[in-house]
Order: structure tokens, then sequence, then C-alpha cells
């Protein structure tokens, strides 16, 4: 950045609408909702905190939550990236097809999605038959009910939100950089990694970071494909408010999951980016 | 290995995409040390002749030797061959230095060398106090000249140039042209230059090969090229011609009589009386006046229609029978106006003969 106060700029007014919008539908209701975690009858305090932290179901709570969202967050990223990459370098029909095939899903509902993968994850179900077929697994096992059944159908929700970033980056890098690694006496796994991967690496950031946040927060998907025995911090949340009606616990919840997450997505990308520039 | 050995040997190289034939069967041969460049017009299959010597794509059929060796199934990356490409393909990641090292980096050359290398290279193309600009704010011509220190700092035996001045304007071209040459000639490497420019091949090429619709017509010296086009294709892509398309008539002593538009013409050779032949004459061989009597020559009456001054040059625009005469001298013909006639003169031995198209 250049030193100086930059001059205003009237074409940001063009975000004022937006911003107007989500500060009185998000920002205001968020803050409200922060600001009822730490009340108490007696004036604010932080013991609605203490308490949660103290219970070790809570950290378990907490650790669900996390290692959801990170499984997700692979699975999408190790499927979404070549995925990005064959769309970035196909052409016309065979690109509108891909691009429409990515896009579909998102139209059908979730609840339809569950009631599919029920037939996908059970115990005869097709996932199950490729494992054993596979010879992963001796016998066919019930992936409904588990957390990789829950895994799996987390990314198929959320795997547009890992491709299109990606592909929006890799679309606009020349494709002769590659050739001209590959003149250059770079082997194919170098030009991967100090190539491709930088190039890809902000589509990439902001892949994890969106499914990353989804994931961590997403509160149907859990609850139809694997119940009340697994809580996440979004679905303690829910059981706070709608089960519990104790909104000091919900609205606890609710502010260590939203600090988790931001910090989480800021911290990553912030360590991705700075090890990008030392080189 | 001869001095005079092919440093890249090209045979037969053929490639089709779908049903259109791009390259139909191109030999290259470029000795060592040599700067030929291919030349033709767009969509003639340069850049795809050059993609196959450097392994970027593969061919259909043909071989490619470079340096005695058959490289025809290595990858890319083992070939030794450089490419400064059109777009010049700088990785926008990295500083000018870190481009012109990634080569180096990628071979895993020792570091303190490859520091060392890096700075010769970028003091070669006079880019020493951008060493660590990053690429991005670069102009054109820092753009391209990045581009030719990173493809020399691997020392590639063969350096391959697809367009290199193309995004770049006229007069920043004309220099760069003659710097890279100056370049290229220090680190002696052998080089060959795709352009559709015929002033950008004459100014740069030891050799030029002119190519059409996937073949070489033509591959020989500039001078070669310009005196002793083979075909009226590199007759007419390179430089300006006068052209007269007639029939054949008797020949006698080798001289071969054509009838044209503009009446009997001659020039050495010999064709099947009656098959349709091309007389073509450069403008510059071409005189106003009476032809000296004592040499063969050929004339014709024609008016002159428009006088271009072109600064060290006059090119007269003439016109007789359908037929337009281009001649070029180093200034106006005093006395000579528009509308005027005038007799043109020019010798048999400056006179080119080709097959014409049958009507
Ligand atoms: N990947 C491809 N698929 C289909 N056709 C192609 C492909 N690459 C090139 N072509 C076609 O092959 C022909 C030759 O292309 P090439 O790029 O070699 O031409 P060129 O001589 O370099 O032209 P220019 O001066 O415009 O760069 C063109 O008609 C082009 O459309
Ligand atoms: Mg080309």
């Amino acid at each position: 950045m250049k030193a100086g106060r930059p001059a205003f700029d009237p074409v940001l007014l063009l975000a004022a609408p937006a911003l107007a919008y989500m500060a009185v539908v998000f920002a205001l209701p968020v803050l409200v909702l922060i600001l009822r975690s730490f009340g108490t009858p007696t004036g604010p305090s932080i013991t609605a905190y203490v308490s949660f932290l103290s219970d070790g179901f809570n950290w378990r709570v907490i650790g669900n939550t996390l290692r959801i969202a990170a499984l997700t967050s692979l699975l999408c990223l190790a499927l979404g990236y070549p995925t990005a990459v064959a769309l970035a370098r196909s052409k016309g029909a065979v690109q509108a097809l891909l691009l429409v095939a990515i896009i579909l899903p998102l139209s059908v509902g979730v609840i339809v999605k569950a009631f599919a993968w029920q037939i996908v994850l059970r115990r005869d179900g097709v996932v199950a038959a490729f494992m054993v077929m596979t010879g992963i697994w001796d016998q066919p096992q019930l992936l409904l009910f588990t957390e990789s059944g829950l895994v799996i159908g987390a990314a198929n929700v959320f795997l547009p939100f890992m491709i299109l970033p990606i592909y929006s980056v890799l679309k606009l890098v020349d494709p002769n950089l590659q050739d001209a690694a590959a003149t250059l006496g770079a082997p194919p796994l170098y030009r991967f990694f100090k190539l491709a991967l930088p190039m890809a690496m902000p589509g990439i950031i902001s892949g994890t970071a969106i499914v990353f946040s989804l994931a961590a927060s997403m509160y149907v998907i859990p609850t139809l494909l694997i119940g009340d025995r697994f809580q996440t911090l979004a679905t303690l949340t829910a059981r706070a408010f709608l089960l519990m009606r104790n909104e000091q616990l919900g609205s606890t919840t609710a502010t260590v999951l939203l600090v988790l997450a931001v910090s989480i997505v800021m911290l990553s990308s912030w360590a991705v980016k700075a090890k990008g520039d030392s080189r | 290995m001869s001095a005079d050995a092919l440093l890249l040997d090209v045979r037969g190289a053929s490639k089709a995409f779908g049903s259109t034939t791009v390259l139909a069967g191109v030999d290259l041969g470029v000795h060592r040390g040599e700067f030929v460049s291919l030349l033709g017009p767009s969509g003639c299959g340069k850049t795809t002749l050059l993609r196959i010597v450097a392994g970027l794509l593969g061919a259909d059929g043909g071989t490619v030797r470079l340096d005695g060796a058959d490289i025809t199934g290595v990858p890319t990356h083992k070939r030794g061959v450089g490419v400064v490409f059109q777009s010049y393909a700088l990785f926008p990641h990295l500083s000018v230095a870190d481009n012109v090292a990634f080569g180096l980096r990628a071979q895993r050359r020792p570091a303190d060398g490859i520091k060392a290398t890096v700075a010769r290279f970028l003091d070669l193309v006079h880019l020493g106090a951008l060493a660590d600009r990053p690429v991005r704010g670069l102009s054109g011509g820092q753009q391209q000249r990045v581009a030719v220190a990173r493809a020399l700092a691997v020392a590639p035996k063969l350096l391959l140039l697809d367009e290199p001045f193309s995004a770049l304007d006229r007069k920043l071209r004309e220099t760069m042209q003659i710097d890279l040459r100056h370049i290229l000639r220090e680190v002696g490497i052998t080089t060959v230059l795709v352009t559709h420019d015929q002033e950008e091949a004459l100014v740069m090429s030891d050799r030029i090969a002119v190519m059409s619709k996937g073949a070489i017509e033509q591959l020989d010296t500039p001078e070669g090229i310009y005196t002793r086009p083979r075909t009226p294709f590199a007759l007419g892509f390179v430089g300006h011609s006068i052209r007269i398309a007639g029939k054949a008539g008797q020949t006698t002593d080798g001289v071969l009589t054509v009838d044209t538009a503009l009446g009997p013409l001659r020039a050495k050779g010999s064709y099947l009386p009656g098959s349709p032949v091309l007389l073509a004459v450069r403008p510059e061989r071409v005189v106003v006046g009476a032809p000296p009597p004592d040499v063969p020559s050929n004339a014709v009456t024609a008016a002159l229609t428009d006088i271009v001054f072109q600064g060290s040059k006059v090119h007269l625009h003439f016109a007789a029978a359908d037929v337009t005469l281009l001649v070029e001298t180093n200034r106006i013909p005093p006395g000579l106006s528009p509308g005027a006639t005038a007799s043109l003169s020019w010798g048999l031995a400056d006179t080119m003969l080709f097959p014409g198209e049958t009507a």
C-alpha cells in the first residue's frame, strides 16, 4: 500500500445498501446476542463462559464441531481442486455442462438430499457396497448416524462453494505458465508445488474459509444425518434456544462458535499468505 | 561432430486437429549458432511447429532431433529447449530475479551459483536495477527482457521465440529487435523465431523459413528469399513485387516469351506453350525510361497514377491494362506527374518466372 490517506472513492458507495442491510439484519442482532451472553441478573459477567468451559462435555462438543468442519473442508478440497482445474481447462459445451453439474445440486434442498443420502449411506447402500468391493471393509457397515456419513453428506452440500472460488481464480491464470515452467526444466511435481498451487492459493483460501464456516455452523445436516447423540456448537445452540429455553447458554455457545470459526479462518489464511510471501 | 552438423533437425513433422491438417510433413534443419525465422501468415502452423519442437505438443508423425539425439518422445522439461512465449508467461507471484532463478532452482543448481547466474543474465538484458521488483508492474519491453533472461539462464541448447515483439509498439519493437539480436549473438545460442512480420525476419535472421498452410515453402537467407523466391507465395510474402500473369509462348535459347495483357514479355525459363505463368519483378529493379540498348530487357508503357513519398525512397504507382506496377526510386523523376504515360523497363535477369494459376 502507498503511504498517506487514500482519497475516498465514491464507488465505495455502491456497497452502502448491502452494508446497511447487513448492519440491520446481521451485525445488530449478533451484537445483541453476544451482549446477552455476558448478561446476568447482577450485571455483566463472564460466569456463563466459565461454567460452559468447565464442563468436559462442552469441550467434546467444540472438538466435534472443529473436527467435522475440518474433515468436511478437507474432503471438499480433495474433490474440489481437481474439479476446478478440469473446469478451468475445459472449453465450450463441456465447460457449460460441468458448471451446470456443479451448480444444479445447489437448487435441490437439503431435506431432499438427506433422503437421498439415506439410500446411499445405508448398510446395503452404494457406499458400503463400494467399500466392500474394493476390500477396504470386510463387511457392509452403516454409515448413517456416523461421523463419516455426516462428513460425506456435508461435503456433498458444500462442494460447489469450494470449486467455484478456485475455478474463478484458475480461469484468470495464463495457461502458458505451466508450459513455461516445463521449458525451464521444472519437473511436474515441482511445477505443481511451486506454480500451480501458489497460483490457486487465493481460491483455495476463500473456498476453504467458506466451507469451513458453513460446516462449523451447519444445523440441518447433522440433525438429519446423525441425530441427537452427536452434538456440535450449532446443534447445542439450537437445543439451548428451542428445547431448553436457556437464552444465555444459547448465546454463549453461539458466541464461542462465532469466535472460533472467524479466528480459525483468519489465522489459517494469514499463515498461508505469510508462508507464500517468505519465498 | 562436424561444425556444420544440424543442431535442430525436424523431419516430416505432421499434426492435425480433428480433420484440419495444420502441419503436413514439415522438414526444418537449423545449424549450430544459427538464427532462423519461421515466417508466415496467421494460422499457417508456426506456433504448432514451435510447440512440437519444445515438446509442448505431440506430433502425429515425424521426428525431432536435437544435437544429434532423437528427442521426439522426451518430455519438455528434459529437452533443454527454451521458449519465450508470445504472452511472456512470467510467473506473476514472483519477483524479476525469482522469475529468472525459477529454472535454476527447479533443476537444483547450487544456491550460490544461482545468485551469480541470475545477476549475470539480468545485467545482460539491462534489468539489474529491477531485480527485486514484482513482474506485475513492468512495461511490455521489460517483461520481454525478463522472459529472455529467464529462458537463457538455464543455458538451453536451443531458444524458441514465439512472436516476442508483437505486444510492443513499433518504435520499441525496432530497438528491441536489434538489442535482442546482440544479446543472442553474445550468448551464441541457436535460435528459432516465429513471426508474421517480414521486416522482423529480414532484420534478425541468418535464414528464413517461409511457411504457408502447414508447409515450409522455402528456407534460405533473407537475400536469397528476396532475390530468388521459389514460389509465388514467398515472392508475395517478402517484399513488394510487380506481378503480371500471362500464357507461355515459344522458348528460344532458354528464354521464354510470355503473352501478357501488356504485350509480349520475356523471362529465362521454359514452359509448355499455352500453360499459364506468372512474371514478377521487384519494384527497385524497374527504371522509368527506355531500357539500355545493350542489356536484354523487358519494357512496357504505363500511366502514372500516384506518387508516394516515403522519405529515403519514392513509390511510383503505375497502371496498365488492369495491372498495377509499383516502381521504387530514390527521387521523384523530374517532369513526371500523375496521369502521364511513361515507359518502364527492367532487365531480363531481374524477371522472375513462376507457374501460373490454372484458370
Ligand atoms: N489446440 C488446437 N485445437 C484446434 N485447432 C488448433 C489448435 N491449435 C491450433 N489450432 C489451429 O491450427 C492452425 C495453426 O495454428 P498455429 O497457432 O500454429 O498458427 P500460427 O501460424 O502460430 O498463427 P498466428 O500467427 O496467428 O499465431 C490454426 O488454424 C489454429 O486454429
Ligand atoms: Mg502463433
